[in-house]
């Protein structure tokens, strides 16, 4: 079930979407598309309205502007209980006074599906999320895993053409989580059901989603595959909110056969590979990522962003060796190195050396020339 | 050890209890079986008749009926009127919210007698609810709201309302708003939702509001006294007459212990019926 990114209408289309709460703009305006299929990620900081998109599509939160389209029909005015959405709570929130059974079939019974009808379908749901014979418990029974998948069967049970989901693994401890991701995904790879998701969490969006849509204070920030709003990040915001990156501002200098040659502060040049909409004298901001940067003895030669530096910290992390590098000029580097690779002792003197393609451009007086692509 | 602390810390409210309840209620036992002889006064003998009075003679069981029923409509009325407004105060983000409970709490810091006394002065024959009546033209002769059923609930409602709004604000504050929005999306309307979700939800609150408020209702003394008259009886009422006007004390004693009997049960029943819906809540 791959999506259909381009030709297939959408199954859900929200365009400039706006929220106000008083005084305070929780959502600027908010435009996306989701395929048929496609599992697509709201990713932002808290606060940054990407929560109240979601429970505006849900039909909780009525919009101030804009328009909901799902499938082809409007349903920017349809009231809640019409909408035939799943919603997913991070709170879970599963009916304390019902079984798991009866919070599983509470949707069907509204769109009058007998019992005769919708006992299999419950049944048939609750072993789809491996919790056949717990059907009679009540939820209070259940650890937290087990409550949110009740709650993913309650949600997919009446067949939802999008299933909306809120932050729904963070309540549950690392492990579990990790567990829950990929259940989730192979999941929604199963059912074929449009998920939109929203998250805090970069490692969580990037390894769930077909595409990320980054938001923050209200507005889209990016919108992309996972490797590309991770390598080709279009705003400081995304390049500092998705991974870890050492960054510096700097003006570009004139542009020759090398690529684009930038100052930065401190009289280094760093040299970035071209690309369009950059001219000489623009003011940039310039992100490298800290598993980029090559730590390299002393000495060995080589042309373009190769800088002497002296090893100030190190501490392993199991995947990976993290230092803190200090350059000639007293600016220090972040770099992470393979776990594998042998260590690098403290006060050791090293190359910090990193390709042009590795060096992300950012234009510094462009907030949202970024927008949606 | 932590049972032995947590004794400890219920010691002083069980010898309150001890000294303030059990013990005058238990003297009351002796005294209601010793027979009263007129200008003699309370004798040495043995008998049950004050019991078998109170549950067999007319007199004595349409008092009794009418106090349950006072009890069961003013419950009913302050639920009525109550569930909607401590929802609303539960559920409001207004700046107004804490103002708006201490309008619901302020009428207890009125004294009871006072607002009894007011409740006269709007209900009697040309009191001003019968003045509005007629001016409207609802009604040609007076309403008579004093001295009957209709009179004494409406004042007791009003007197208690404020228990059962304090009561169900909390029970209703604990439904998370996220398991009604579920709801909802699930394809439940408005209602439905209510029905289904928020009242089962409430029952814990809606169960100790409404004993609290029958409790209060059954056992009032001061309102039904000034509302009533003196020929309009309820248990109370006629308990405190039997101890003070007729110094009959073993039928006043019989009377109290049949009232505290049917407190007791009430509280026993609901305790079980708590642990059977408090149970799957």
């Amino acid at each position: 079930m791959s999506p259909a990114v381009s030709g297939a209408a959408p199954a859900l289309r929200v365009s400039g979407l706006r929220k106000a709460f008083g005084a305070v703009v929780a959502v600027a305006d908010v435009s996306l598309d989701a395929a048929p299929g496609e599992f697509l990620s709201l990713l932002g900081p808290s606060g940054c309205g990407k929560s109240t998109v979601l429970r505006m599509v849900a039909g909780l939160v009525e919009p101030d502007a804009g328009q909901i389209v799902l499938a082809g029909e409007d349903i920017t005015r349809v009231p809640v209980h019409r909408r035939n959405l799943g919603l997913v709570f991070q709170s879970y929130a599963l009916f304390p006074h019902m079984t798991v059974h009866d919070n599983v079939a509470f949707g069907l019974r509204r769109r009058g599906v007998g019992e005769a009808e919708g006992r299999p379908r419950v049944e048939r749901m609750l072993e789809l999320v491996r919790l056949g014979p717990l059907g009679a418990r009540y939820p209070r029974e259940l650890s937290g895993g087990q409550q949110q998948r009740v709650a993913l069967a309650r949600a997919l049970v009446t067949e939802p053409r999008v299933l909306l989901l809120d932050e729904p693994l963070s309540n549950l401890d690392a492990l579990l989580r990790d567990e829950m991701r990929v259940e989730l995904k192979r999941l929604q790879e199963r059912l074929g059901t449009t998920m939109i998701f929203v998250t805090h969490d970069q490692a969580e969006a990037l390894i769930l989603s077909d595409r990320v849509v980054v938001m923050e204070a209200g507005r889209v920030e990016q919108i992309g595959r996972p490797e590309e709003v991770y390598r080709r990040p279009a705003t400081p915001f995304v390049a500092r909110f998705l991974g870890r990156a050492n960054f510096f501002a700097g003006t570009i200098a004139p542009i020759d056969a090398r690529g684009v040659v930038i100052m930065v502060e401190g009289g280094l040049s760093v040299v970035a590979a071209p690309r369009p909409g950059l001219h000489p004298g623009q003011r940039v901001q310039v992100a490298i990522r800290q598993e980029n940067i090559r730590l390299e003895p002393a000495g060995a030669g080589g042309a373009g962003n190769r800088f002497a530096a002296k090893v100030v910290f190190h501490a392993f992390a199991g995947q990976s060796h993290h230092y803190v590098v200090q350059l000639a000029n007293g600016r220090e580097l972040e770099v992470a190195a393979p776990g594998g690779s042998l260590p690098l002792a403290r006060g050791a003197a090293v190359v910090a050396a990193w390709g042009p393609d590795d060096v992300v451009t950012l234009a510094e007086d462009a907030p949202g020339a970024g927008g949606a692509r | 050890m932590k049972s032995g602390r947590g004794l400890g810390l219920l010691l002083p409210a069980a010898l309150l209890l001890l000294v303030a309840f059990v013990l005058p209620v238990g003297m009351l036992v002796p005294t209601s079986f010793r027979p009263y002889v007129p200008l003699v006064g309370i004798t040495s003998g043995f008998t049950a008749g004050y019991y078998t009075r109170l549950v067999t003679d007319s007199y004595y069981l349409e008092i009794i009926g009418r106090t349950l029923a006072l009890g069961l409509t003013v419950t009913l009325a302050t639920l009525l009127i109550g569930y909607p407004l401590a929802y609303f105060l539960a559920r409001t983000r207004s700046q107004w919210r804490n103002w708006l409970t201490l309008l619901v709490v302020f009428p207890l810091y009125l004294n009871l007698v006072v607002r009894t006394f007011g409740w006269i002065a709007l209900l009697a024959q040309n009191g001003l609810v019968n003045q509005a009546l007629q001016t409207l033209g609802v009604v040609n002769e007076p309403v008579k709201l004093l001295f009957n059923f209709a009179g004494l609930m409406i004042a007791l409602t009003h007197i208690f309302l404020p228990f059962m709004v304090l009561v169900l604000i909390g029970p209703i504050q604990n439904i998370p708003r996220d398991v009604e929005d579920a709801a909802r999306v699930l394809g439940a309307s408005w209602g439905s939702t209510f029905l289904r979700v928020t009242l089962p939800l409430s029952m814990p609150g809606i169960l100790s509001g409404s004993i609290l408020v029958f409790v209060l209702t059954i056992s009032a003394l001061v309102t039904p006294r000034l509302l009533g008259g003196p020929t309009y009886q309820v248990m109370s009422t006629l308990i405190f007459d039997e101890f003070l006007q007729r110094l009959n004390w073993p039928a006043g004693s019989a009377a109290a212990l049949l009232l505290t009997l049917m407190v007791l049960t009430l509280v026993f029943l609901s305790g079980i019926l708590a642990r059977r819906t408090g149970a799957r809540a």
